[in-house]
């Protein structure tokens, strides 16, 4: 049984474009007070969206999200937003965050899901921990260790939350955590253990490359669905599925950043292989990055063609 | 020791008008047209007053350096606007096709301006690197294949261009520093490209990394490179000083991303460090990169303050 799903980012219709330039301009970032109906009504056409393109978990796109460090970074106290990075070999820039206090949650971070989450209920809420450590830069912990396990701390009491109001599906997404050095993979373990002890299922999502340096440590974080870029990686990735053995897998398998669209049958066979080599309990079809990398009609066909995909399969 | 532009410069607000009326059909094609020479026309006296040598039209036409040429190019297409960071857009071209010639790029710009000014002129082009790494690649095998075929594109309207009188081509290639992996295949591309062109050929290069693409710059097949300096505080001079610079240099003295009108005094320093580096017949004094999102008063500002500073040194200097 394959469900279908997408990795987080999706395509801000224009109209709220234009209302974001309108009350927060072109530079401005942080935390932008926006009028929750406003918020509300472009989170349910691109949930709309979704569900039309026959995706079967959405998400809300982060469609405030101005990157994808910055809504985490500028709701949580220790942090300040300095110049623009490049975000990975992508054409797309960060707004580098800077770590100047303590880290510490004050107040709800991924406050725009819960809006989605009111609109539709099996909905995935998408946050990041050890990727955001890793892009940003570190002026007030004497010691990395330290500022991990405060972000730690303020994640943790995120993804408690999001248990406590019946969230179903949270994922983390760390595309950094694919090039951790193997005795960093040890101590973060017992990280993400506190992050994944939950009743929800937890998805850690990894993307722009393959992830065959965080196996096996990586199946001790507790985590019950791994997600696999299997576009960028797809022969090392196969490997690991040969090799590892992992009940929950997200089978990143059509290029989100590419307007291409794939022959359904070079993808099917592909699948087809990853499936029989696994012994899956749950199978999760998607693109392998956000939609946002994509203008919005192709995003729209990008899923089409994973529901598609699973339509073949049935 | 000559002063010049990278190319954009801030468009009148009244052709901003003119532009969105014409979007929304409010006026036609012909107006349109009258607006876009009358621009250029401004925009040029503006240069002629603060008294730069070398001259570009201010792009008056170009919204954006990667779709303007990929809509006039034979297999792109464009189907919408990304992201590039915040709530900032660019419309992102598909290669979906093989890349062919089909309109001129920068021709009709470039006779334009020659008739209505006497200054030297220099035509700026976005370079296959950058328009290909900018766009999505549904057809070549890989980014290499589509970096070559488009700087065939390039090349003949290159050609072309020299043989309507063009004695001065820029190729702007601000993605090549954000790549050094890809030297390589930049280097090749900007082979291809100049194949052939009778011209002095700079290439401009603005982001990134600069300290990574040294010292395989250095083997570019063009006369010139052009850096941003100030915004970076001049600090990358020292990588030229590093490698023996032995080219002519465009030295980016005037920052663009800043409103604040350099001193002449300040410049002046400037450009004495890009002395030690090489002779005054080499040096092209410029700002760092276009300066479209300036003010306009500001960037005319600044322009009459860049050619003042290299009027005093020339004096002091005797040269
Ligand atoms: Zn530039």
């Amino acid at each position: 049984m394959i469900v279908t799903t997408v990795v987080g980012s999706y395509p801000r219709p224009d109209w709220f474009r234009e209302y974001l330039r309108k009350v927060a301009g072109l530079q401005k970032d942080l935390d932008v007070e926006i009028d929750i109906d406003v918020l509300r009504r472009a989170i349910s056409e691109v949930i709309d969206e979704q569900k039309r393109a026959g995706i079967d978990i959405p998400t809300d796109g982060q469609l405030i999200w101005h990157d994808f460090l910055l809504t985490i970074a500028s709701r949580l106290e220790g942090f300040e937003m300095n110049g623009l990075v490049r975000y990975f070999d992508n054409n797309l820039y960060y707004r580098i965050p800077i770590v100047k206090g303590k880290i510490r949650r004050v107040k709800r971070i991924l406050h725009d899901f819960e809006v989605a989450f009111e609109i539709e209920s099996k909905i995935k809420a998408v946050i990041s921990f050890y990727t955001l450590t890793k892009l940003s830069r570190n002026e007030f912990y004497g010691s990395y260790e330290d500022m991990l396990w405060d972000l730690c701390d303020a994640i943790r009491e995120e993804i408690r939350y999001l248990e406590s109001i019946g969230v179903k599906y949270i994922q983390i997404d760390e595309p950094s955590i694919l090039y951790a050095e193997k005795r960093e993979l040890e101590f973060l373990r017992d990280l993400f253990k506190e992050l994944t002890d939950v009743k929800s299922e937890t998805i850690l999502m990894t993307y722009f490359d393959s992830a065959e340096r965080i196996f096996p440590e990586v199946l001790d974080f507790g985590f019950d669905t791994i997600g696999l870029d299997f576009v960028e990686g797809y022969e090392e990735n196969l490997k690991i599925v040969e090799e590892f053995s992992f009940e929950g897998i997200n089978v990143g398998i059509f290029d989100g950043r590419n307007t291409k669209m794939e022959d359904l049958n070079e993808i099917r066979e592909r699948l087809e292989r990853i499936i029989s080599i696994g012994n899956f309990k749950r199978i999760y079809v998607s693109p392998n990055t956000g939609l946002e990398f994509l203008p919005r009609i192709k995003a729209y066909e990008k899923m089409r063609l994973v529901s598609s995909l699973k339509e073949v399969f049935e | 020791m000559k002063t010049t532009v990278v190319g954009s410069y801030p468009k009148p607000k009244w052709l901003l008008r003119i532009v969105k009326m014409y979007k929304d059909g409010e006026v036609d094609e012909e107006f349109l047209e009258e607006a876009y020479r009358d621009s250029v026309k401004s925009v040029v006296k503006d240069h002629e007053i603060a008294g730069v040598d070398i001259i570009w039209d201010g792009e008056m036409r170009r919204e954006e350096m990667t779709s303007y040429f990929a809509e006039r190019i034979e297999g792109f297409e464009i189907y919408g606007e990304v992201r590039v960071w915040g709530n900032a857009y660019y419309p992102k071209p598909s290669i979906v096709g093989e890349l062919r010639y089909r309109d001129e790029l920068a021709l009709k710009d470039f006779l334009y301006l020659k008739g209505i000014t006497d200054r030297e002129i220099k035509v700026p082009i976005t370079g296959a690197y950058t328009i290909v790494d900018w766009s999505f690649n549904e057809y070549y095998k890989t980014k290499e294949d589509a970096v070559y075929s488009l700087a065939e594109v390039l090349n003949r309207e290159f050609r072309e261009l020299v043989k309507v009188g063009a004695k001065y081509i820029q190729i702007d290639e601000p993605a090549i520093p954000t790549h050094p992996d890809e030297i390589e295949i930049a280097k090749n591309a900007v082979e291809i490209m100049v194949k052939g062109v009778n011209a002095y050929v700079g290439i401009h290069m603005c982001y990134g990394n600069y300290r990574a693409i040294f010292p395989d710059v250095l083997d570019f097949k063009v006369d010139q490179i052009d850096f941003e300096f100030a915004n970076r505080k001049f600090e990358d001079l020292k990588i030229l000083k590093e490698y023996d610079y032995d080219k002519d240099l465009g030295f980016g003295c005037i920052d663009v991303h800043s409103r604040r009108i350099e001193s002449v005094d300040e410049v002046k320093n400037a450009i004495r460090m890009a002395l030690e580096i090489v002779d005054p017949d080499r040096l092209y004094v410029d700002p760092d990169c276009g300066m479209k999102l300036l003010p306009r008063d500001v960037a005319f500002e600044k322009l009459k303050v860049m050619v003042k500073a290299v009027e005093e040194l020339k004096e002091e200097l005797d040269i």
